[in-house]
């Protein structure tokens, strides 16, 4: 490591970071009045009617030296608001932030970033707009060009660099130096495979070293994996906070609660999910599991349960019922129907109900969206069709069940007969994952 | 670390945002000094004559001025175009920095929504670059006095006294009128239009002797009026400026830049806010 990395100036044990009643409002008028002529004329009428949105409410944090602290909760319940006072880029409403030692903000990569200006020039612009000296600047410039990787492009301008080129520079410029607070949010994802890699490894080289850090997260793995501790935002008040773990469980307990709900709500169908000619129409879809409780959040392993109540407007030969998934991002994942599984139905001339079950759910972590349809013995002929109408999501279930690349697990098992060995070692997958032990 | 020097930030620090802003100002001073060379580069590169359209363009402008004031109204001055000359540089330097120190808080303030910065950065910088064209622009003019025979005296020593002075009106001015633009989007709009008749209402173009004496009280409302002549005086009759223009003029640009500062530094916490 390069000298430069001394020990920080002990800060007394006294927190690096110390919120008091911190308060931000932002005033929205009702309606807009940009002109000075508008303003100044409503302002003669008295016409001024202002709403005041709080998007943090008295919060009251202490954060001390070399803690990870992550932060989660719903969007727009404050957390980039909380980054943004911290970082001193909004000035509270009502309340008092003390702020010991430099932060470097992970959050807009290349402030400033001239596009007519070659990418070494743009290393100084940016570098100062974050506060550094020219020689400082200078000193770490070897590095901060190795490090993005942009040796033989440095000398051209901006605008004739990628996107990933541009996000890499700007990480660079952004982790020349150690802060003595570092905020990250979400940014890890930049660059491709190995500078990710790359990225956190240097994040993570800071956190040794005893810069205190900030995480805003989505992904609750990353929160409780790196933080010693965490908060939960909500409506802008700090809703729960301790050890990573705990504040994780809460918010899990809290969050399902609510997308139970919202999952619920969205399953209204839209006209323009719908199509057929409703000679037999579907009426009702639900999921449950195998013991017939409804749900909409599954675990990986669990049974998963489709029921559709369908009524026939005239008597219909034989039609046949079929469902459809795909993961959000539109992967058709499967498809099966009646016909393909060998069954055919005699005349259906009232209502009733079909279910397709899953007694053990493939699908890993993620937002999922059923179809269901119902069409004619030769598949010509539409008479419903909802598409993509109902959502569910799949969670890891965290226990023993680790899979988490790709869209599914195959249920498969691994085995290794080692020369040297006396015994084999045989792992049975399908013994360890029996869906009752999850 | 080599800035060894804790850097503190405390929302309620007991200085109060003006002192606060001077002193994160000074920290940033490179950034500072980089944004006037980025400005004075990207204004020279663009124009294929470069530096030499500075000097043309306020010959030119005043060429076609003196012809047509100098023959149309007969002013009885000698060597008019250093007496037009003279005003029209202060004037432009005046009216540039308060114009640009406005649109670089429009630009800035994309970049303050998202990080850290000293608000004054972006109308000091512009300041800088206008000082910078205004010591240019004083070439085109020092040719034309040479040109004329125009007598240069020890006066002019007081020149660089003259224009610390007026940009300290033109940062003070431009930090309100930023304050402005930071509220209202026509802020700029209306200032152009109020710049206009500001322009007629100081004597820049016609000799103040054509002033009718009752106006001259209100003429002598303008805070321009003692600027210019401030700095006309030195350059065109040779003198040092009468202490009553200097007063007056100092009073002004002192409380320009400290209204302008105070009103600046409290309310442009606001710009982050807007959406």
């Amino acid at each position: 490591m390069p000298t430069e990395y001394n020990l920080f100036p002990d800060s007394g044990g006294d927190p690096v970071i110390h919120l008091e009643e911190v308060a931000v409002s932002f005033r929205i008028p009702q309606e807009r009045i940009p002109s000075l002529k508008e303003y100044a004329i409503r302002r003669i009428k008295r016409n001024l009617t202002y709403h005041d949105f709080w998007a943090l409410g008295e919060v009251n944090l202490k954060i001390h030296r070399g803690e990870v602290l992550g932060i989660i909760g719903a969007n727009g319940a404050g957390k980039s608001t909380l980054l943004k006072v911290i970082s001193r880029v909004l000035r509270p409403t009502r309340g008092r932030v003390r702020v010991q030692g430099r932060v470097a903000p992970l959050l807009e990569l290349g402030a400033g970033f001239d596009h007519e200006l070659t990418g070494l020039e743009n290393i100084y612009l940016n570098g100062m707009i974050l506060g550094h000296s020219r020689k400082a600047l200078a000193e770490r410039l070897d590095w901060i060009v190795e490090f993005a990787g942009l040796k033989e492009f440095i000398n051209a301008p901006l605008r004739t660099y990628s996107s990933g080129m541009l996000a890499r520079l700007g990480f660079a410029v952004a982790t020349a130096f150690q802060p003595e607070i570092l905020i990250v949010d979400e940014i890890l994802s930049v660059g491709d495979a190995d500078f990710q890699r790359k990225s956190s490894d240097r994040i993570k080289g800071f956190q040794a070293l005893g810069t205190t850090i900030i995480l805003v997260s989505h992904s609750l793995d990353v929160i409780q994996t790196m933080c010693t501790r965490a908060i939960w935002l909500d409506h802008g008040r700090v809703e729960a906070e301790g050890s990573a773990e705990l504040v994780v469980r809460k918010y899990q307990g809290h969050d399902k609660e609510k997308e139970s709900k919202r999952l619920a709500e969205a399953t209204r169908l839209e006209s323009s999910q719908r199509l057929g000619n409703r000679r037999i129409e579907i009426v009702r879809v639900w999921l449950t599991d195998d013991q017939d409780r409804g749900k909409t959040i599954f675990k990986t392993g669990e049974s998963l349960v489709l029921h559709m109540d369908y009524r026939p407007q005239s008597p219909t030969v034989s039609p046949i019922f079929g469902m459809a998934i795909h993961r959000q991002d539109g992967v058709h994942i499967c498809g099966p129907n009646t016909f393909f599984s060998g069954l055919t139905f005699p005349e259906l001339e009232h209502y009733g109900t079909v279910s397709y079950s899953i007694p053990c759910l493939p699908l890993l972590e993620g937002f999922y969206h059923i179809t269901v349809a119902i069409v004619d013995k030769d598949d010509k002929e539409i008479y419903d069709y909802h598409d993509r109408a109902y959502p569910f999501r799949v969670v890891n279930s965290g226990g023993v069940f680790k899979e988490r690349y790709g869209l599914m697990t195959l249920w498969g098992t691994w085995d290794l007969k080692a020369k040297e060995l006396k015994t084999d070692l045989v792992h049975d997958r399908s013994k360890a994952y029996n869906k009752k032990d999850i | 670390m080599k800035e060894s020097k804790l850097i503190e930030y405390d929302s309620q620090s007991p200085g109060g945002p003006f002192l606060a802003e001077l002193k994160e100002l000074l920290r940033y001073r490179g950034l500072l000094h980089l944004l006037v060379l980025n400005n004075i580069k990207t204004r020279y590169k663009r124009s294929v004559l470069g530096v030499l359209w500075t000097l043309l363009n306020p010959l030119l402008i005043m060429t076609v001025l003196a012809i047509a004031f100098s023959t149309l109204f007969r002013f009885s001055l000698l060597n008019y175009p250093v007496y037009l000359l003279s005003g029209l540089i202060l004037w432009n330097f005046f009216s540039q920095t308060t114009t640009t120190a406005m649109q670089a808080i429009t630009w800035g303030g994309s970049l303050i929504k998202r990080i850290y910065l000293p608000r004054t950065v972006f109308s000091v910088s512009a300041l800088g670059s206008e000082l910078i064209n205004l010591i240019l622009s004083l070439i085109p003019l020092f040719i034309i006095m040479m040109a004329m025979g125009h007598p240069f005296r020890p006066a002019l020593l007081f020149l660089p006294l003259a224009i610390l002075i007026t940009a300290m009106f033109a940062l003070g001015t431009g930090l309100i009128i930023s304050t402005l633009a930071v509220f209202f989007v026509d802020a700029a709009h209306i200032y152009q239009i109020v710049l206009t008749a500001w322009f007629y209402l100081t004597p820049i173009i016609y000799p103040v002797d054509i002033i009718p004496g009752g106006y001259l009280t209100y003429l002598k409302l303008n805070p321009m009026y003692y600027l210019v002549d401030l700095f006309r005086t030195p350059l065109f009759l040779g003198r040092f400026p009468d202490p009553e223009s200097l007063l007056i003029g100092l009073a002004w640009s002192f409380s320009s830049l400290l209204a302008g500062w105070w009103i600046f530094s409290r309310k442009a916490d606001q710009l982050a806010y807007r959406i």
